[in-house]
């Protein structure tokens, strides 16, 4: 599982080395690493990594082990990856319904109506899921069922 | 080996035609082999000598053939007449009938079955197998699923160590067609359906393709042959395609996916159609079949192809030859 961290150091040399043994030692796996050795604020230079981790637990001992360093931790917070997907439903859509619908870990992002010369209504929305799009996809299959509208999901959710 | 073909409508007789072609291929495999019986609905010819097979090809029906005699085809098998049948009357679904009276019979009397007939096997299944199994004689189905696509073989003679956790599919071509015409041309379901009916591509009456009846039955076959299901068609959630907009079709265009009925089996067993991205290998366009198969060894494999017509024979005759090859020396 990855992370979001930013370390604040203090601006003398050794210490990037410093704060990074104990991500080393609690099995993570540094991914990015940005240190704008250049922007020093009030005498401290802000260093931003994305590290795996093999357990919560390994990034709990590390934060513990960087504050008994005395290494500021400014951010640390789960990376959670987003998958963007899209969907169309047809017939009479209740677009305002499934926006309020609050449809847990799924946030829409895009949405594109067209309209039949019979009135019906197509729409394509565009959803970020964040956690268990099949268990969001299983939701909107029932709210569709429910209002009698065609869903088409895509293709593997 | 005697083969006797049971229906004699446009597959039984592409497949005669093909037997005449290949019979030095069928020969090299079994010596003794030759086609002894051929049926249709009002009667049979039959010669325990062998056929001749080019001459029954010049004649418009069946009934016009020398020595036609106008009694059932079961006669045929349950003579003990031949050692092989192809059963390839009409699809049914309702009942499977006439094609399953055809298949129990012969595999209770140790015949080997080879068939491209769905509506047998979607309805009796785990009943066939066994019969089969139970009288030691082979029931071969290939052309029952996705025509020319050889994927009960892929997946038994290639994949044999592979456990099979999903596989979805395109798995009629008519609908395809009408689909891929939505596509490319941006015209409506009606008439896209209109035009797949004048080109013979879609029946008068569309029900059996459209609502997905069809595709429905070739998963029912695939999840009970390949995933160790036992299923029915009643177990299969199915949403055909006439209420697919021309607008939905462009709104997915635009997004670079198209709107394809695709055969699900995974947690559930579904017919549904689904927003397939451009670039992925099942996204395949007219009247072409495509089937993914996702394994724990081999991840991913799609086989693309004719899903129907005369390209099925290619599925029927790789069967025969497979029951020559594994049973021929047993009996001569």
């Amino acid at each position: 599982m990855k992370f979001d961290l930013t370390l604040a150091l203090a601006d003398r040399p050794g210490q990037l080395l410093r704060s990074l043994e104990p991500i080393a030692k609690n099995g993570g796996n540094i991914i990015s690493i940005i240190h704008e050795r250049d922007k020093p604020v009030e005498g401290y230079v802000p260093v931003s990594l994305v590290v795996d981790f093999p357990s919560h637990q390994s990034f709990r001992r590390t934060i513990e082990d960087l504050r008994k360093l005395g290494v500021a931790v400014i951010k640390s917070e789960e990376v959670v990856e987003k998958a963007r997907l899209s969907f169309i439903l047809i017939g009479d859509v209740d677009v305002k319904g499934i926006i309020e619908s609050g449809i847990k870990g799924m946030h829409i992002v895009g949405m594109e109506v067209s309209t039949s010369k019979l009135g019906e209504v197509s729409v394509r929305l565009e959803v970020e899921v964040s956690e268990g799009a099949s268990e969001v996809f299983e939701e909107l299959r029932r709210m569709a069922r429910e209002q009698n509208i065609l869903f088409i999901p895509p293709v593997h959710v | 080996m005697r083969l006797c073909i049971v229906g004699f409508g446009f597959l039984g007789r592409e497949l005669l035609k093909t037997i005449w072609e290949k019979m030095f291929l069928l020969r090299e495999i079994d010596g003794g082999f030759m086609v002894v019986g051929v049926a249709n609905s009002k009667g049979y010819v039959y010669n325990g000598d062998g056929l001749d097979v080019e001459k029954m090809l010049s004649v418009n029906a069946l009934s016009d053939c020398l020595g036609f005699e106008a009694n059932p085809a079961v006669d045929l098998i349950n003579k003990d007449l031949c050692d092989v049948i192809v059963e390839a009357t009409p699809t049914n679904i309702r009942d499977g009938e006439p094609g399953l009276t055809h298949i129990r019979l012969a595999l209770s009397r140790g015949i080997h079955v080879v068939t491209p007939n769905k509506g047998p096997l979607t309805l009796a299944f785990r009943e066939l197998s066994s019969l089969a199994e139970k009288n030691n004689c082979e029931l071969l189905y290939e052309g029952t699923v996705a025509g020319a696509i050889p994927v009960f073989s892929l997946v038994r003679e290639c994949l044999r160590g592979d456990r099979v956790i999903r596989i979805s599919g395109i798995l009629n071509g008519t609908t395809n067609y009408i689909l891929s015409r939505m596509f490319f041309e941006e015209i409506g379901f009606e008439i896209a359906l209109k035009e797949a009916q004048e080109r013979g591509i879609a029946e008068k009456d569309p029900s059996y393709d459209v609502d997905g009846i069809d595709a429905a039955c070739k998963l029912v076959i695939l999840a009970n042959a390949l995933m160790k299901r036992d299923v029915g068609f009643g177990d299969v959630e199915r949403v055909g395609i006439r209420g697919i907009t021309q607008e939905a079709v462009s709104l997915a265009k635009k997004a670079n996916y198209a709107i394809k009925l695709i055969g699900t089996i995974d947690r559930r067993l579904e017919v549904a159609p689904k927003l397939v991205p451009v670039n992925h290998p099942l996204c395949v366009h007219g009247t072409l079949n495509a089937i993914h198969l996702e394994t724990d060894l081999a991840r991913e494999i799609t086989l693309v192809g004719y899903g129907a017509g005369k390209e099925t024979v290619s599925a029927i005759l790789n069967d025969l030859i497979t029951v020559l090859r594994r049973r021929a020396r047993k009996i001569h």
